[in-house]
């Protein structure tokens, strides 16, 4: 039996999105920029495409920027936007960021002079509006907090949060939304900018975008010509933007639609867990548990590995290399032993059980 | 906004202008118009009154017609409203409800009392109402300057309850004064001068010349896209799409360089006078603006209008160009105009137009060839699209989104 618990990781293509994807890659190649019929065909679908995302984003007359995936979305937001208006040299986010949010703040610290407050999380995981508050300053430029911590599953208020900026004029706030987005909902009203990707609401990977108030100057950190409002150079993957108005559509709807689902998986996986499994933290995202056990975490999941159950034990983008692992630390949690189990409405019950059963095999023989 | 608490919407048409005599058409076709609009909500249910229409909302979503209504032209004001009992306890119980939605420090109450028989009257109604929020809230009163302004409608049967009046953009109702043909280029002018025209209660139909190959498909899908924004006003735009290519190459074969603006122009307005002849509309519009470029000098612009019988208004005429910028902002078309898409105007840019030109040599320079003809294989090439905000032009591929 294979099982895949590793959903905040990436996700499988749903088969609607798989189909039309491939029926559009028959039918259409043409550069989306090109002015004969097939050319224009594609780049109004686009642009539909773009207008059909700010509906359900429930923002409006903005800008959704395609990118190659939140990464590359919150690289723009974060760099592009301290680059564009380098008077103002204080930037706050949290310690706990994703790593492309993270590691955009440490490269305009330590290359550009930029000054950076990392705020840690509260006992609750969370970033308070109110910590946001005390960190703004009146060289301050920009705010960024994820509203979903992608290991722990926190969630933030991003509409407070937001709305605490906004009291501050001249200052912008950007959230990750990557983790939230299908799962929770987000009011972006009082955000300037947001980024998240396809793949991890069965999506295609090497899709993202970043929305973004229209008013907004960024330093584009790919030059190029005029695509994506001359923000993002290079031939657009139209076909790949295209489909993620039916990606994020779909998400939304399978949000409703299986919302009693994942309540029901979430109570089977936390009642059936062994005894000797601690829970770090289970106040967030539903789909989101991250657990300790006596072994240790690289331990834990070769095992778990060899019965076909996919788990990671922190954010796959850090998964190689040995960094300190900056939420669990900034949680006081033993980074050694904690894994992530994450799920979503793919799953079934009968999976949640066999990963409780076999984790206690395991930790009967090992720990 | 308590928007939960409607349960009806109130149009009042107000005077409707000074056209007494017309009122009875008026009112037939502003509800016709508004009817038509909220077509898409299908539990809607509309009672015409005296003086406007009630909206029975049968559960259907407030925000989202409160926006549309803000397309049609011809009413004075909107308010939603909850319905009640006529009964002053029921009224008090409401009246205090909404008052604790709002987050406001005063308010007011004004009772208009259309049922004269109804056992209060309207100053003690304000008082009965007013004493029990005073009474229940923090909030205190405040005649002048309230934050909070709630309206008691008396009615025969029902008595409503509104908390904000959302004014309507003025003008008369669209179809109301027939029909008019605007001259669309695709550039910021007309899109403004369509809207002004259907504003005065004109239905429009629009005619664009193209000239394929020197213009482009995306010429022509630009103005199909205006003509869809504007067709939120009037549901549906008869557009009418010229093949205007070989009468302008003639022109240019036979006309000295700095005429071809004038005689081209001379063409354009004879074709839609024709037009209009067949169709029986009443009215030309177009764009044009006093001054703005050598074709719309005065000299230019009587010379050129000479050819056409039909009445020709130019809303535009005595605006600035930055005010005629402000209004394509504010309806919505600027966005769409300026994208860089040529037409049959900016192609052939002579280098030295005539500014003031004269008659006697337009009429010389139509003796060397034979425009007639070529006019009516341009009129009977016309190509008609209805282009409508409710359905997509283009043919889209749902199944893609």
């Amino acid at each position: 039996m294979k099982v895949y618990l590793d959903a905040v990781s990436t996700t499988s293509v749903d088969p609607e999105v798989k189909d039309t994807y491939k029926k559009l890659l028959d039918e259409y190649y043409c550069n989306s920029d090109a002015l004969y019929d097939d050319g224009v065909a594609i780049y109004d679908m686009q642009e539909k495409a773009r207008e059909l995302i700010e509906n359900y984003l429930g923002i409006r007359k903005n800008e959704i920027i395609f990118t190659s995936g939140a990464s590359e979305a919150n690289s723009l937001a974060i760099k592009g936007l301290a680059l564009k208006h380098p008077e103002k040299k204080h930037l706050i986010t949290s310690i706990y960021e994703h790593s492309s949010v993270y590691n955009s703040f440490k490269q305009l610290e330590n290359d550009f002079g930029y000054e950076v407050t990392y705020l840690p999380p509260d006992e609750n995981g969370q970033i308070t509006p109110q910590a946001v508050e005390k960190a703004l300053r009146p060289d301050s430029l920009l705010v960024s907090i994820m509203q979903v911590n992608n290991e722990i599953g926190a969630v933030n208020d991003i509409s407070e949060i937001g709305k605490t900026v906004k009291k501050h004029p001249g200052v912008y706030f950007h959230t990750d939304i990557t983790q939230g987005l299908g799962k929770i909902d987000a009011d972006l009203n009082n955000a300037d900018m947001a980024s998240f990707s396809a793949h991890k609401i069965h999506g295609l990977k090497g899709s993202g975008a970043l929305y973004k108030k229209a008013h907004i100057e960024l330093l584009p950190l790919i030059s190029g010509g005029q695509q994506e409002y001359s923000m993002r150079g290079g031939t657009s993957n139209a076909l790949c933007n295209i489909i993620l108005a039916k990606t994020l559509r779909i998400a939304l709807a399978n949000k409703e639609k299986y919302h009693d689902q994942i309540m029901s998986l979430h109570e089977h996986l936390i009642k059936g867990l062994d005894p000797r499994v601690t829970v770090n933290y289970d106040k967030g995202l539903p789909t989101l548990i991250n657990i300790s056990t006596p072994l240790t975490s690289e331990v834990l999941l070769n095992a778990l590995n060899e019965k076909g159950i996919m788990i990671s034990s922190k954010s796959t983008c850090g998964s190689k290399k040995n960094e300190v692992n900056r939420t669990l630390r900034s949680m006081g949690i033993d980074e050694d032993h904690a894994i992530r189990v994450s799920f979503d409405y793919s799953n079934t019950p009968a999976e949640i059980a066999y990963f409780n059963e076999t984790l206690k095999e395991i930790l009967d023989k090992y720990a | 906004m308590p928007e939960l608490l409607y349960d009806h919407i109130i149009v009042r048409y107000g005077e409707l202008s000074t056209k007494g005599k017309n009122r009875k058409e008026f009112t037939r076709q502003l509800t016709h118009n508004i009817k038509k609009r909220l077509s898409d909500y299908e539990q809607l249910t509309f009672n015409t009154l005296h003086d406007g229409l009630f909206i029975k909302l049968n559960g259907e979503d407030y925000l989202k017609i409160r926006e549309d209504l803000q397309d049609i032209f011809g009413y004075a004001y909107f308010a939603g409203a909850i319905r009640v009992e006529k009964d002053i306890e029921a009224v008090k119980k409401v009246t205090l409800q909404l008052s604790e939605t709002h987050n406001v420090r005063t308010f007011k109450i004004v009772t208009k009392r259309h049922d004269k028989s109804f056992p209060m009257r309207s100053d003690d109604i304000n008082r009965a109402l007013a004493g029990n929020i005073l009474h229940n809230t923090s909030l205190s009163v405040d005649v002048h300057n309230p934050d909070l302004m709630i309206y008691i409608f008396v009615d025969k049967d029902y008595i409503y309850v509104m908390d904000e009046k959302v004014k309507g953009i003025g003008g008369y109702p669209t179809g109301v004064n027939g029909t008019a043909l605007v001259m669309m280029s695709g550039g910021i002018d007309s899109p403004v001068a369509a809207y002004m025209t259907m504003k005065r209660g004109l239905k429009i139909e629009c005619i664009h010349f193209a000239s394929p190959p020197y213009t482009s498909k995306q010429a022509l899908n630009k103005v199909l896209t205006l003509a869809e924004k504007l067709s939120v006003c009037q549901e549906e735009i008869n557009v009418h799409i010229i093949p205007f290519t070989d009468l302008q190459l003639a022109i240019y074969k036979h006309v000295d360089e700095s005429y071809c603006i004038t005689i081209m122009r001379r063409m354009m307005y004879r074709i839609a006078d024709e037009i209009c002849k067949r169709r029986k509309i009443k009215v030309i519009t177009n764009g044009e603006s006093i001054g703005q470029v050598a074709s719309q000098t005065p000299e230019s612009i009587s010379v050129i209008a000479k050819v056409a019988d039909t009445l020709i208004l130019r809303p535009l005429c005595m605006m600035d160009k930055l005010e005629i910028i402000d209004a394509a902002k504010k309806i919505d078309t600027y966005e769409t105009s300026i994208l860089p898409f040529e037409d049959c105007c900016t192609i052939f840019d002579p280098k030295n137009p005539v500014i003031k030109p004269k008659e006697d040599k337009c009429l010389y320079y139509e003796t060397l060839f034979d425009y007639q003809s070529l006019i009516n294989d341009c009129i009977n090439n016309d190509e008609i699209v209805k282009v409508s905000y409710r359905e997509k032009r283009r043919e889209e591929d749902e199944s893609v989104f």
